[in-house]
């Protein structure tokens, strides 16, 4: 039988969750969470238009020099940390209504890679090598999905957020996140969709995110 | 110095009492012949007793849910205004967006207060056969739709606390201006907004709106159907939008065949009216009419809260607009009724089909319920219409003074 403990650990990801464990809801802010999100939804609505023609000139660039340029680097840097904000908003894995920049210190924050050489050939064929990876992150969303509204029962009846559909929410956030930047060229370190974030060795228990 | 400093204010509040009244005055005018006196009808003349019951006891209880609303709507907020800084620590996000989540939580703790009794007036509506909407549909739908009044606040506190910084506590200045631009916009973009239309398909009636059009003199313009009788037996129409966004919108219960033709020839009539006298017009200037000093009123509010440029102003923001919006009521009713007669007026004129208007307001008395005669409070809180009798002694008003010609 196959333990957990068997198995290898994923390579270290240039793009890292970082979540606090405050598992405290507001039942007020849980009852309207979808609605609250609106102005986000719009917002990020918009910066994903100009995130998409970024991330076009991203690509002549990285593909001409090697690197993304620096400033394209930041604004698609902060597009995917915010959007991973929003969702982590939305779909109930914290608490407080999150800000409209994509600044770093939210309680589900991703660490981004700085600006680095990208594989010309990884640039070039980009959108076709994120075809499975986007298939896997098409399919967490449904993941997603479910565990926001189980959570949202929760988080009414007991005002708090259970654990473990919570981390199961939150890894698929992450997922997300590292689609996002390989996807806007943040990085060409491909999405791994292993529950378990990169480590140098196992523990010897496993605990999941 | 001191009286230097004084100076522009005195100098800008001279302007406003001199302005203001003359506004008034512009918007007020109107083609209803100076004089016109329309109360002093016996509704026992023109409705059975069975029917005046019949719409009085529907209009009562409507009255009292509204009444409920209004109270339950200001204790909420009242208390959101003392209370609600505190949900400044669910925000992580800076001044602004921590402005509109107090702003979204503050309608939201309103739609808790209002929801029994719009669950109450559905009862209502159900059992008199006026809407056929579910009870868990109308909450589902009534939550979801709290999503748009969510943008339109956050949208709202956006402008006012990004002008707050800047200006201060002058930020209405700059405020209210833009937010007679955005009704403006409103205005314009509102046919697009307005769901399930498709263009009048009947042949004699869509001939009479043009017949109509040229009489008034109003330029062609769409008339449209709005499917809403799935949800409300209902009628209405209305005129929406502006130059070429205008459009006459006629609800389908119109068209469900207990209206006759010539019937709904006077409701078009009456739409191309508001259309004719530029109605959305003068409506937009009256709301720039109070836009002005509420501002004013609500950065004067909000000062002791640190003023619109800090989050925790904010509960107290939403309060006095909301009350300031209730005060209000009676006035708007006053200028919706004046605006209405007119367009009834210009029915009259154009269509001249007396019969018929006077056959249609009395099937709303039938259809819709509408109380003949409502009391004191009904009139002056929700009437935002002529009563049935004032419609239809404005009907006679017509008719004696052609008969006189």
């Amino acid at each position: 039988m196959l333990s957990l403990g068997s198995l290898e650990p994923p390579r270290e990801h240039p793009v890292r969750l970082l979540l606090t464990e405050d598992l405290r809801r507001s039942r007020l802010t849980t009852f309207f969470r979808l609605l609250l999100a609106i102005p986000h939804i719009v917002w990020l609505t918009l910066w994903t238009i100009a995130a998409i023609f970024a991330g076009i000139a991203t690509w002549f660039v990285t593909l001409a020099a090697g690197t993304p340029p620096a400033a394209l680097h930041r604004f698609l840097s902060a597009y995917v940390r915010y959007s991973a904000h929003v969702n982590a908003y939305l779909f109930l894995v914290v608490n407080p209504f999150p800000g409209f920049v994509g600044e770093p210190g939210y309680d589900l924050d991703i660490e981004l890679p700085p600006r680095a050489p990208q594989n010309r050939g990884v640039t070039g064929f980009r959108i076709f090598l994120a075809v499975p990876a986007w298939l896997v992150n098409s399919a967490l969303g449904y993941v997603v999905l479910v565990a926001a509204i189980l959570m949202w029962f929760v988080g009414i009846i007991l005002g708090r957020a259970p654990e473990g559909m919570r981390r199961l929410a939150a890894y698929t956030i992450r997922y997300g996140a590292q689609f996002n930047a390989y996807v806007y060229l943040v990085t060409d370190a491909y999405p791994h969709a292993s529950p378990l974030e990169g480590r140098a060795a196992l523990p010897e228990s496993v605990p999941g995110l | 110095m001191t009286s230097r400093r004084l100076a522009a204010p005195a100098a800008a509040v001279a302007v406003f009492a001199i302005v203001w009244p003359l506004a008034v005055w512009q918007l007020w005018q109107s083609k209803l012949p100076s004089g016109l006196h329309l109360g002093g009808l016996n509704e026992h003349a023109y409705f059975s007793a069975a029917e005046i019951h019949r719409a009085a006891s529907f209009g009562t209880v409507s009255t009292w849910t509204g009444i409920g609303t209004l109270i339950a709507t200001l204790l909420v907020l009242a208390a959101y205004a003392r209370r609600g800084a505190r949900f400044v620590r669910e925000s992580a996000a800076g001044r602004i967006g921590t402005g509109m989540l107090l702003g979204m939580l503050g309608l939201g703790l309103t739609w808790f207060a209002q929801i029994p009794f719009g669950v109450v007036q559905l009862w209502w509506l159900r059992r008199h056969h006026l809407a056929d909407v579910g009870y868990f549909e109308y909450v589902v739908t009534n939550w979801l739709s709290l999503g748009g009044e969510f943008l339109f606040v956050s949208a709202a506190l956006l402008i006012v606390m990004a002008l707050a910084r800047p200006l201060g506590d002058h930020w209405w200045i700059a405020g209210a201006p833009v937010f007679v631009g955005l009704a403006l916009l409103f205005a314009f973009v509102q046919p697009w907004l307005i769901p399930n239309t498709h263009r009048l398909a009947d042949p004699t009636l869509a001939a009479a709106a043009r017949t109509l059009e040229r009489r008034e003199g109003v330029a062609p313009t769409p008339i449209d159907v709005q499917n809403v009788s799935a949800v409300t037996s209902a009628p209405n129409a209305e005129a929406t939008g502006m130059g070429p966004s205008r459009r006459v919108i006629l609800w389908d219960t119109l068209l469900d065949g207990r209206f006759t033709d010539r019937e709904i020839k006077v409701v078009m009539a009456h739409e191309l009216g508001h259309l004719k006298r530029h109605h959305l017009w003068k409506q937009v200037g009256w709301y720039a009419l109070f836009a002005i000093p509420g501002a004013f009123l609500i950065a004067l509010a909000t000062r002791r809260r640190g003023g619109m440029k800090r989050p925790e102003a904010v509960p107290v923001g939403l309060f006095v607009f909301i009350l300031l919006s209730t005060l209000a009521i009676p006035v708007q009713n006053v200028i919706t009724r004046h605006i209405e007669a007119e367009a009834d007026w210009m029915a009259l004129t154009y269509d001249r089909d007396p019969a018929a208007q006077k056959a249609l307001m009395k099937e709303f008395t039938r259809t819709a319920l509408s109380e003949p005669n409502p009391d004191v409070v009904d009139y002056v809180l929700f009437e935002n219409h002529p009563t049935v009798m004032q419609r239809i002694a404005e009907v006679e008003a017509w008719q004696r003074l052609h008969r006189r010609r």
